[in-house]
This record gives C-alpha cells, sequence and structure tokens, in this order.
C-alpha cells in the first residue's frame, strides 16, 4: 500500500480530464509480459494462486482461496467449476419460465395485429398492454414483441421510451431511424437507398420511411410502434404522433402498442377525444408478477435442479421483499443469482457439492475436515449419535478423518433421497387442494419447520380437513393424490414416481376400491349417503322432553356398518398421508451448511443499502473504522482529534435548522485550537474547518442559506 | 396553588393598590409590559442565560408577589374556608353568578370577541393561555375554575416544554394585551420555562426533529459573522495544506489496504454481469484507481476505461468519445464521434457484440468502466447521462463500477435504470481526504457563504477562454507554460527545497528566442511576426 501512495504521479494529469483509458504502468506499454507479478503485490491471499490470472481469461477472475490461504488450487478450481454449471442451468430455466409467461399475451397481440391488418378500417390498431407498475420487468415482454412481430407479421419494430422522445421531431426521428435500422442488418446499403434518386430527406420525414419501406422487396410495410411507458409521455406529443400516423397510413400502415402502467380508462382520458377515436384498439393483460415469482421459485429455487437450496430465512425475507417493495422479478433472479455467487465463492464447503469422482481423499485437506468438525450440523449428529448409544459411530466422526470422510461422501446420497422427499410431499400436498397456502409458503414452512399435517402440532394441520371429505371428495382425493405420483410436476422437476411408491399407490388403489364398494352399496341399501363419523351429521343433537324438561343428548352410534368402514378408510388414507406427507425441517440434516446458503446479511448489505446509516456511523464514530489510537476515547461523543468533517458533524447534529457558520467555527476552533490538546493555530484549523464544510456540502448535508449572513442550512434529520 | 401563594405571600400594599385601579384592562398591559420588557432587555444583553436566571426570578418573585394581590383581594373571603371541598362548591348557584358576572367586562373589552382574534387562535395552547388570563382578569378564583385552570396550565406548560425557545417569541404576541394578568398564575410557569429553555429536547428521533428544528420562529442563530475572520485564499490554503500532517494517515491507509482485500470479490461480481458501487465517507478515487490496476493485472486484455465524475465539465460526449477510441476495432475509423450521443452509444454497442475475440486466446473484449463519484453535480443534474450509463451497463460485454459521495445516492435511479444497472453495493468508509481535483475545497465554502471569492473566472473560465482562442495560439499558451514550469522547477531545484515555495516563483523567465524556436519547430507558427501575433492573443 505505501507503494501505492507515492506512485500517484503517474495519473495526476488524468485526474482533470472526464474520462480516460486506464493505463496500468504508462512507461511499459508490454504490460502483459508479466502478468503474474502484479497480483501478489496487492493480494496477499493470492500468493499460493501462482496460475490464477491465466486461468481468469476464461470467464472472469479465479476465486481466491479460502482457509486463509490453504485451500488447494484442485478444490478453488472445483468451487468455480460448480458455481459456473450450477448458475446457468438455474438461469436458463428462469428465462424459459419469464417467457413462457409472456407467451399468451404474445399470442394475442400479435394474433390482434394479424386481424386488424386484415380488417379495412381507417383507424390505427392499437394494442394496449396492461404491464403493470414495475417498468423493469417491462423490457423483457417488449423485447419478446419486437421478435415476435418481427418475425412473424414481419413488421418493423419501434420501442419508444419518454426519454428518448421528448419532442414530436426526436420521436419521428428515433421512429425512423429504428425503423430503417433494423433492416440494415439485413442489406447494407440502405443509406445510399434512401438518398436514392438524388433526394435527401430530412431525418424526421415520415417520406423517407415511406421510400424505404417501398423499397423493400417484401410486402412488409407495417411498422408497429412500441410506447413502452406510455404515462410518461407529454400528451400533446401522443395526440400529434398518433394524427400524424393516421394522416400517413395510406402510404405507412402504422401499428401501436401501449404499455400502460395503470388503466386505458386513463390513458384515454389524456388524449383528445378525436384522435382517440381515430384508435382501434383492444386490451391485454400481464401475467401478474405474483404467479410469475411463485413459478420462479417453483422452477428455480424448490425445483430438484437447483444444486444449493435457499434457506428458509433468506427465501422468506427475498419474498417479502417482492412483496412489499414493488421490485421486479429481475431484482429476485440477482439476489438469487448472489446467494449462489456467495455460496460458491465464500464458503469452502461448498466443494462437497461435487461429484464423487472428483471428491476424493486428496482433495479434502485437513482444513475441510476441521471446517466439518466446527459445523452446527456436526455437532448436532454426534451428540444425537451419543444419544443414541452409538458411542463408536460418534467417537470416530470425532476422531477418524477417514470414516468422516465417508460419512461425508454419503451425505450426498441422502442429500437427493432429502429433497426427493421433500418435494414429493409438497407436490403431493399441492395437489390434494386441501391446503390454501400458497407453494412458496409451503416450501418455506417445509424447509424451516418440516411438514407435519398433524391437527393440533403439525405445520400444515391437514388432518380435519381429510377427515370431513364426504365420499365424492373422499374418491377424488384419492384420484389427485394418484396422479400427481404418476405425472409428477414439470415445473419442479419431479418425474412421476410411480415404481418408487408402490405402497402407496397400491393402498390408495385398494382405499379407492374400498370405498366406491361401499358407495355402491349404500346406494343399493337405503339410499342414504354414506357418511364417516367425523362428518358434520353424523353428530345429531337430541332432544327429549321428559316430565316436562328438555334433555339434550347427543347420539352417534347411528352410523351403519357401511358408515363404519368409510370411517376406517378415512383412517387409513389419513394414515398414509401422515406418512407420506412427513418431512423432516432442513436443519436436522447432517452437514445441510454445504447445500443451503440462509445467511440474510450478505444480501441485505449488498442489495438494500443503507447509506445514511453508513455515513452516519462513519463521522458520528471514526473510530468504528479507523481502529486509530487517538480517537477511541470519544466513543461516539466528541472528540478533539477526530477528523475535522466528522467534529464538524457532530456539531452540525446539535445545531438547529439554521446554522450560523461563525459560531460553528468558533465551537470547531476552541475544540481544536491552541488552548485545547491538539493545539492547532488557527490559519491551520481553519484549513481543516474548510475541508470539513467543503466535505459537509459535497455529501450534502448543508446548503446555502439566504436567510442571513454566514448562515447554511442543515438538509438532513437522518 | 394561586391558593397557596395567597397565603405565603405577604401582602405589597402600595403597588397593590394601584394595580386595583384599573376598571379598563386596556390598561393593564401599558403598565405591566415595563418590567416585561426590562427583563428581556436584560435577557438579550446576557450571553449566558443561567447566569442571569437568579437576577430574574428575583425580579419576578417582587413581581408576582405584587400581582397576586388582587386576587386575593378580589377573591372571597369566605372561599378558603371551604376549599376542602372544591366539587361541591362548585356547583353552587352563587359561584356561578359571579363568574358570568365577571366575565362580561370581558366581552365588552373586546379582548375575547372572536371578530379579533378568532381563527387563528384555535391551538390548545392559546385557549388555555387565554382561559388563565381571562380568569385573572375577571379576578374570580372560583373553585372549578381552579380545576380548570389546572388543566389549562398544564396544557399551556406542556407545549412550552417543547417550546421553551419559542415560548419568548410567542411571549412577545401575546405580550401585547393580556400578558400581565397572567403573571398571577405564571409565577411558577415561568420559572419552570426558563429553566427548561436553554437545551432543546434531545434524542428525539430524526423526524420528530426536523419538526421541532423547523418551527417557525425557531431560527434562532446568533448575528455573530465572520467578518472579524480572515478568510482563506487558494494560495494560503494552499501552503498551510502542505505542512498540515493528518494524524489518521496510517490508519487511512490501513483502511485502504482492508478494501483492497476484496478487489477478487467486486471483480468477481462485475464478471458476473453485477455492476458494485461503493459508497461511504471519505474519497474513494485512490481506491478506486487501484481497484482498476488490479482488474488490468489480472487480465491486461480488459479495457478499462475510467471517467471522473466529479469533473465540472462532464458531457455525455466526453464520455462516449473516450470509450469509442477504448475499443481497438472502433478507434480506427474515427467515425461515430461526430455524431449524436445515441447514434454513437448504438454503434459502440453494436460493436461490441459484433466484434471476435481479437485475443488468440479466445476471451471477449470487455470494457470495464469505472465511474468517480456517479452522484457529483454534473452527473446527477442530467439525467440522460445516468440512463446512458446504464444502457452500457446492461450490456453483457460491460463492467460498471462507481463510488459515490452522497448519502442519498439511491435516488438516483428510478426502477428501470436500477434493473439494468443491476448494482451491488459495498460500504467503503475510506476516510481519505478528497484531493483537490475532486474538491475544490475554497470554491466551495465559499459558495457556501454566499461570498463571491471565486478565482478569476475560475477552471471554468480559463477553459472558456482557451477555446475561444485559435488553435495555434492555444498550442503556443500550452508550450508558453510548459517553459515556464520546466524554468520554475529548474530554478527551484537550484535554489534549494526551501526557497522553492514563494520566491522563486515571480522571477521565472523563458528566454524568447528558445521560445519562438520552439514553436517553430511544432509548427505553431511560421514567422516571427506571426508567433509575435500569436504571443499577443
Amino acid at each position: 500500500m505505501a507503494e501505492n501512495e507515492y506512485n500517484n504521479v503517474s495519473y495526476e494529469e488524468d485526474d482533470h480530464r472526464v474520462a480516460f483509458i486506464f493505463n496500468a504502468n504508462p512507461g511499459d506499454s508490454s504490460s502483459s509480459s508479466k502478468p503474474a507479478a502484479r497480483p501478489t503485490k496487492r493480494r496477499k491471499v493470492v500468493k499460493a494462486d501462482a496460475p490464477g490470472p491465466q486461468e481468469g481469461l476464461q470467464a472472469g477472475p479465479a476465486f481466491p482461496p479460502l482457509f486463509n490461504g490453504a485451500e488447494g488450487p484442485d478444490a478453488v478450481r472445483i468451487r468455480r467449476e460448480l458455481f459456473e454449471t450450477a448458475w446457468p442451468v438455474l438461469e436458463g430455466r428462469i428465462q424459459h419460465v419469464l417467457r413462457e409467461a409472456n407467451r399468451a399475451t404474445l399470442d394475442q397481440v400479435s394474433s390482434f395485429l394479424q386481424q386488424a391488418a386484415e380488417v379495412e378500417t381507417d383507424k390505427i390498431p392499437a394494442g394496449f398492454i396492461i404491464t403493470g407498475p414495475n417498468i423493469a420487468s417491462q423490457d423483457l415482454l417488449f423485447e419478446q414483441l419486437a421478435e415476435r412481430l418481427c418475425t412473424a407479421a414481419r413488421a418493423r419494430f419501434v420501442r419508444l421510451r419518454a426519454s428518448e422522445a421528448p419532442h414530436l421531431k426526436a420521436a419521428l426521428k428515433k421512429i425512423i431511424r429504428d425503423a430503417t435500422a433494423r433492416a440494415a442488418d439485413e442489406d447494407d446499403d440502405v443509406d445510399a437507398e434512401v438518398m436514392q434518386g438524388g433526394r435527401k430527406y430530412l431525418d424526421y420525414d415520415l417520406e423517407s420511411l415511406h421510400v424505404f419501406l417501398n423499397q423493400q422487396q417484401q410486402q412488409s410495410r407495417r411498422v408497429v410502434v412500441a410506447f413502452q411507458d406510455s404515462e410518461a409521455f407529454d400528451s400533446g406529443l401522443l395526440t400529434d404522433l398518433i394524427t400524424l400516423f393516421h394522416s400517413w397510413r395510406g402510404r405507412i400502415q402504422f401499428d401501436l402498442l401501449f404499455g400502460v402502467a395503470t388503466s386505458v380508462e386513463l390513458f384515454q382520458a389524456r388524449l383528445l377525444k378525436s384522435t382517440a377515436r381515430q384508435l382501434y384498439g383492444a386490451q391485454f393483460d400481464v401475467v401478474q408478477a405474483n404467479s410469475v415469482l411463485d413459478s420462479v421459485i417453483k422452477s428455480a429455487v424448490a425445483g430438484t435442479q437447483a444444486k444449493l437450496r435457499i434457506g428458509p430465512s433468506l427465501l422468506r425475507s427475498l419474498v417479502e421483499r417482492q412483496q412489499d417493495q414493488v421490485a421486479g422479478i429481475q431484482v429476485f433472479i440477482s439476489s438469487l443469482k448472489y446467494a449462489y455467487m456467495c455460496h460458491f465463492y465464500a464458503n469452502p464447503l461448498s466443494v462437497l457439492l461435487a461429484s464423487h469422482d472428483s471428491l476424493d481423499r486428496k482433495l479434502l485437506q485437513p482444513e475441510h475436515i476441521e471446517a466439518v468438525r466446527t459445523l452446527d450440523s456436526f455437532k448436532a449428529e454426534t451428540e444425537a449419535a451419543v444419544d443414541a448409544r452409538q458411542l463408536n459411530h460418534a467417537q470416530s466422526l470425532i476422531e477418524d478423518d477417514d470414516y468422516l470422510v465417508g460419512q461425508i461422501l454419503e451425505q450426498e446420497e441422502k442429500r437427493q433421497a432429502y429433497l426427493l422427499r421433500l418435494l414429493r410431499a409438497l407436490h403431493l400436498l399441492t395437489s390434494t387442494g386441501l391446503s390454501s397456502t400458497s407453494f412458496t409458503d409451503l416450501y418455506i414452512l417445509a424447509l424451516g419447520d418440516g411438514i407435519d399435517i398433524d391437527q393440533s402440532s403439525g405445520t400444515v394441520p391437514l388432518e380435519d380437513a381429510v377427515k370431513r371429505q364426504g365420499p365424492d371428495e373422499f374418491l377424488s382425493l384419492i384420484d389427485r393424490l394418484l396422479s400427481a405420483v404418476q405425472a409428477g410436476n414439470s415445473e419442479l422437476g419431479l418425474e412421476g414416481w410411480e415404481s418408487d411408491a408402490e405402497d402407496f399407490v397400491t393402498s390408495l388403489t385398494d382405499l379407492r376400491d374400498e370405498v366406491d364398494g361401499l358407495m355402491e352399496r349404500t346406494k343399493k341399501g337405503n339410499g342414504t349417503a354414506l357418511k364417516s363419523k367425523y362428518s358434520a351429521q353424523s353428530r345429531v343433537m337430541r332432544t327429549t322432553v321428559v316430565a316436562q324438561k328438555v334433555q339434550l343428548s347427543r347420539d352417534s352410534a347411528t352410523l351403519s356398518e357401511e358408515d363404519k368402514a368409510f370411517t376406517n378408510a378415512i383412517d387409513a388414507l389419513l394414515g398414509l398421508l401422515s406418512q407420506a406427507l412427513q418431512c423432516d425441517p432442513v436443519d436436522n440434516l447432517f452437514l445441510h451448511e454445504v447445500w443451503v446458503f440462509d445467511s440474510k446479511s450478505p444480501y441485505r448489505d449488498v442489495f438494500v443499502p443503507r447509506p445514511g446509516a453508513t455515513f452516519g456511523r462513519a463521522l458520528s464514530r471514526p473510530h468504528d473504522y479507523l481502529a486509530c489510537a487517538c480517537c477511541g476515547r470519544a466513543n461516539g461523543g466528541l472528540g478533539s482529534t477526530l477528523p475535522a468533517t466528522s467534529i464538524l458533524y457532530h456539531l452540525y447534529l446539535e445545531a438547529g435548522a439554521l446554522i450560523n457558520v461563525a459560531d460553528l467555527w468558533s465551537a470547531y476552533y476552541a475544540l481544536v485550537g491552541e488552548e485545547s490538546d491538539v493545539g492547532l493555530d488557527e490559519r491551520s484549523a481553519l484549513v481543516h474547518f474548510y475541508r470539513g464544510m467543503a466535505e459537509l456540502r459535497m455529501m450534502g448535508f448543508v446548503k446555502q442559506s439566504k436567510k442571513k449572513a454566514d448562515h447554511v442550512a442543515k438538509l438532513k434529520w437522518l | 396553588m394561586p391558593r397557596r401563594k395567597t397565603t405565603t405571600e405577604a401582602p405589597a400594599p402600595p403597588v397593590s393598590r394601584k394595580r386595583d385601579l384599573p376598571a379598563d384592562p386596556y390598561e393593564v398591559p401599558d403598565e405591566a409590559e415595563t418590567p416585561r420588557r426590562r427583563r428581556r432587555l436584560e435577557n438579550n444583553d446576557a450571553v449566558d442565560k443561567e447566569g442571569v436566571g437568579e437576577e430574574i426570578v428575583s425580579v419576578e418573585e417582587v413581581k408576582s408577589a405584587v400581582e397576586v394581590t388582587p386576587a386575593k383581594r378580589r377573591g372571597r373571603p369566605p372561599k378558603s374556608a371551604v376549599t376542602g371541598t372544591p366539587k361541591a362548591q362548585a356547583t353552587t348557584p352563587s359561584n356561578r353568578r359571579s363568574r358570568t358576572l365577571a366575565e362580561t367586562p370581558v366581552k365588552l373589552n373586546g379582548i375575547n370577541t372572536p371578530s379579533r382574534r378568532n381563527i387563528a387562535d384555535r391551538s390548545a395552547r392559546r385557549k388555555s393561555a387565554r382561559a388563565l388570563i381571562d380568569r385573572v382578569i375577571g379576578g374570580t378564583v372560583s373553585d372549578d375554575e381552579v380545576e380548570e385552570g389546572d388543566i389549562a396550565r398544564e396544557i399551556y406548560e406542556s407545549s412550552e416544554d417543547e417550546e421553551a425557545e419559542a415560548e419568548e417569541q410567542a411571549g412577545i404576541e401575546e405580550g401585547q394585551e393580556p400578558a400581565t394578568p397572567s403573571k398571577a398564575p405564571g409565577r411558577k410557569r415561568r420559572a419552570t420555562g426558563r429553566k427548561k429553555s436553554p437545551t432543546p429536547p434531545r434524542d428525539l428521533p430524526p423526524h420528530e426533529q426536523y419538526f421541532y428544528q423547523n418551527k417557525p420562529g425557531l431560527a434562532k442563530t446568533s448575528n455573530n459573522t465572520l467578518s472579524s475572520l480572515d478568510l482563506l485564499k487558494h494560495d494560503e490554503y494552499f501552503s498551510v495544506l502542505r505542512q498540515l500532517e493528518d494524524p489518521h494517515a496510517a490508519d487511512v491507509n490501513f483502511l485502504q489496504s482492508l478494501h483492497a482485500e476484496s478487489f477478487p470479490q467486486w471483480a468477481f461480481e462485475l464478471s458476473q454481469g453485477f455492476s458494485t458501487c461503493l459508497y461511504g465517507y471519505g474519497s474513494k478515487r485512490r481506491l478506486l484507481h487501484n481497484f482498476a490496476t488490479y482488474l488490468s493485472s489480472q487480465n491486461p486484455s480488459h479495457k478499462i476505461v475510467i471517467i471522473n465524475g466529479y469533473v465540472r465539465t462532464l458531457t455525455a460526449r466526453d464520455i462516449l468519445t473516450t470509450l469509442t477510441s477504448a475499443l481497438p476495432s472502433l478507434a480506427p475509423g474515427g467515425g461515430g464521434g461526430t455524431g449524436n450521443p445515441s447514434t454513437t452509444l448504438q454503434t459502440l454497442l453494436t460493436n461490441l457484440t459484433n466484434t471476435p475475440a481479437p485475443d488468440a486466446d479466445g476471451s471477449p473484449t470487455t470494457l470495464t468502466i469505472l465511474v468517480n463519484s456517479i452522484d457529483s453535480p454534473s452527473l446527477r443534474s442530467k439525467p440522460a447521462l445516468q440512463s446512458l450509463l446504464a444502457q452500457l451497463a446492461s450490456h453483457a460485454r460491460v463492467r460498471l463500477a462507481c463510488t459515490a459521495d452522497t448519502a442519498d445516492f439511491s435516488l438516483l435511479w428510478d426502477a428501470a435504470l436500477r434493473a439494468s444497472l443491476n448494482l451491488v453495493f459495498h460500504d467503503c468508509t475510506t476516510f481519505a481526504p478528497r484531493a483537490p481535483c475532486e474538491l475544490d475545497v475554497v470554491d466551495e465554502v465559499h459558495e457556501l457563504l454566499g461570498r463571491k471569492a471565486r478565482r478569476a473566472g475560475g477552471k471554468e473560465g480559463v477553459a472558456f477562454v482557451l477555446r475561444s482562442l485559435p488553435e495555434n495560439a492555444r498550442a503556443l499558451f500550452r508550450l508558453l507554460v510548459g517553459e515556464v514550469l520546466v524554468a520554475a522547477e529548474e530554478q527551484g531545484g537550484g535554489a534549494g527545497a526551501g526557497g522553492a515555495g514563494g520566491g522563486g516563483e515571480g522571477e521565472v523567465a523563458v528566454e524568447y528566442r528558445m521560445v519562438y524556436n520552439k514553436a517553430v519547430e511544432e509548427f505553431i507558427c511560421s514567422s516571427e511576426m506571426a508567433f509575435r501575433t500569436l504571443l499577443k492573443e
């Protein structure tokens, strides 16, 4: 670092330039000749990682080795490979989900435009796409629209944003440029053609577009203009544009698309009536963000393909953030990605996720073993073993490295089994249709607390709901369960598991047959409906009048043989279900730390910064950051040794809305001046004071006030 | 409470008799304002309020003793006997009658007429104050009114606690008419009010503090000005600054090195399509520069462009031309820089997308943009620049890292920009002092103070003059300045380190002939004649 302090001469000249190309060592043009020499200078951590820079060329920088640099290069490489294989799979799935979500809208829009082209009308077809308030997620939709319409309808697609088209001229320029440029990829000599015939058009003259379109061989004279954020456009501009398009309608066929965040009525109210009459519109809804989020979670977070599990508390906070703030789905995806990055970048044990053949005794260093032994789940596992009197197991876990490695390797299978069980249980649970909680909530619940359908103690109390089923509902419930087992769930990446759960399936079918038979019999017998002792009708209140007194008595004895059998069937189903829908919370698993990431703090720090608090802390307690010998005593209060800005900040906090700089100066000078223990002379103190004031202003704490001479106004109260 | 007073305080006959006189309330304030005013004067003169406190109290004691007496006199003697059961007393008809009697003249006098001070005085505080006043004016201290009065006073006082400072101001308004009579019950009130007044309430939550400090009439600051202080000039500032030593330099460096340890992490985040944003107190320019060094050491083929947001003259074109020149495939063409920014940007981006990997090892060109102070005034005032950066950042081959200096930089971006920037934030409090290029301290402070002590035109002025000159003249100016600087350096070096600062500067000279020769060499001018005209410029 010291060296850096003094070699700053090299870039002084660049300081005042607006922008410049960074050159690491200006004198040395062949800087690439010694790439390995430089990183070791600053990165003490990387010293062991000699081949790092060369490897880094492929896909970004190498991971630094962990365990204070003791981690072997192989392990580092594997961690990176794991990340690089794990994330793209998910990303692909997410993109797929998002695209699928928009598909219905796309189909509708393109078919509408198709139809509108055939209908002979002098109105401009206009599609109103209700996108909802989040403008960030519109981009993908319009991108897809552009792709779709360019290929399907062979139309030119122009996307307009309010910021790009502040006035009519700019809007037209943009439209013409985009409409012609898109084709420029196809044939290169467009520029020449536009200017053909000795005529050169102004760049906002729609005539040029007309000529251009005429020259195109294909009969596509359609131009789709999409106003992405139609609310942000000036209504006068919109009116002008629409009128203009309408007047060109004979020569260029314009189609309009409006992204509407509020409602079509509001949008219409902003247009002139005469303009609105020129539009021939239809309204399209986009899939709600919530359902998109749900399916993203299903496929990317909960699905079988997710290598890393997002822990329940982190996932909950992510989902809550989505719901509380109108954060787009993109934010969620970034957060997800960041969680993956954190895990593989910073957790040395993530290497244990590697496949068996690469994971051998040589790769696992003593540090890995040691790290495993510090885990909470290791502690829990050994304690459980001791409680279960498996003392040998416990002892070997603690003492025998090889035994532990064996155990570690076994965990991979257990992990997969657990996940499969969890997902199947969840899938069954949702397909019963008995629980009203959404999949996301169920998933979070299952990870955090496990699944248990027991009425009183369980996390998902379904017992009563099952018991209350009538015979018809009972049958359909069984059918749903059976088909769930057969079909699996494609979103979750879950295949049918009939073969794995033969017992379950056969008992279910048996139950179904039995209840079927019972129903037949009751129908034939007395015509009354089949009921169980749990259904409400079975409990009859009897009122008897005995000796002019009313007696109430409960009676449940009127169950027929069939009813009793049905009750037994329900009990049997309940037993089956509580077995199938039984799942432990993820914390109970040995070594779950390897594949569950549940730390909220990096996520919060990185995505939801609290700059106000950070600045406040830095200024009010500089010792927290500097750890210097002198300022520790101040302990959050004023101290004369604090940096000038910090002292001023303290004084600033005490001051009112209007601050007299002269008083501030005298207070400051009294603190650091000659009589104090710092003992600055007046001019030096003044220099410090100036710097402090300038920095306060730069950071936006004060501004000039014209109310009184030499006063500044306070701007921050947080 | 008043009752207690009446018993404890000795009557002061001469004054009280005088006090008895006014049948017309209008006289009351006039007479009573004098002590009040005197007191206020005292108060103003005194620098230390506490010091005077005692005096004030003593003055007041005398006065209150004076003023309470009439209340006692007017109050009917038997009343004190029944003090034990105030409630019962309150309902007696006689009492009520006396009150109505007492109130009538007040109305007539017009103090309480709604027409005069109606709507403005709705607040509970004013009302309670008035209740107190009325009661004393009316002179009836019936028992139910004592209760009422207590409540009223409580309201009055509770608001007074908060408004300790504002109280005086308000007192002036109210004091105009009926202030004096309120003295009687107000003795205690005044005492408590004064006790609490000097320090504003502490530990209020921020929003409360905002409202507290922005109360109208609270702008109480002294009238001191900096006129006695000789403000710093640029040269003095820099010369003093050079001699100063930062006691925290070592700690600041250590902090930097701590931040530097996360360079690999940031690089990883950048490579994954995130943009890093470093925020926190202190200059992050060096940190970013070191980061650039680190990045280029990791992968020399990376193009890194640094944008100095703090430069006031920043434009989109500057950024784009630099970016364009950074790309080897675009640079030879040299085009693009002439069109309008958005077309340039388009060509830039499409070029980035289409450029096949120039390196043999197959890594695609990536362009890393490092922005110093993304929330600087020049970047913050033009939203187009932010969206330009966002567009750049959303490209797969462009990586963006920026630093932010203000505490509310996150308001810069709306949801769409934020999504395309895809920012991750890191707390990078460095405590590093800002370099002069980042922050022109003297100018900033003078601007803050409203002093127009800018350097002749400042940097912008020089730039403006230079821009208006023909190219050759500019080149000559550059040459001349360069020569002068070299000469100054040589001279300074010769004279020794000590004299370099002040003494040598004025006497630096450059030989005319030499400059001319150099100018000819660089094809700035062809003849001596032309040279002279250029020099004149």
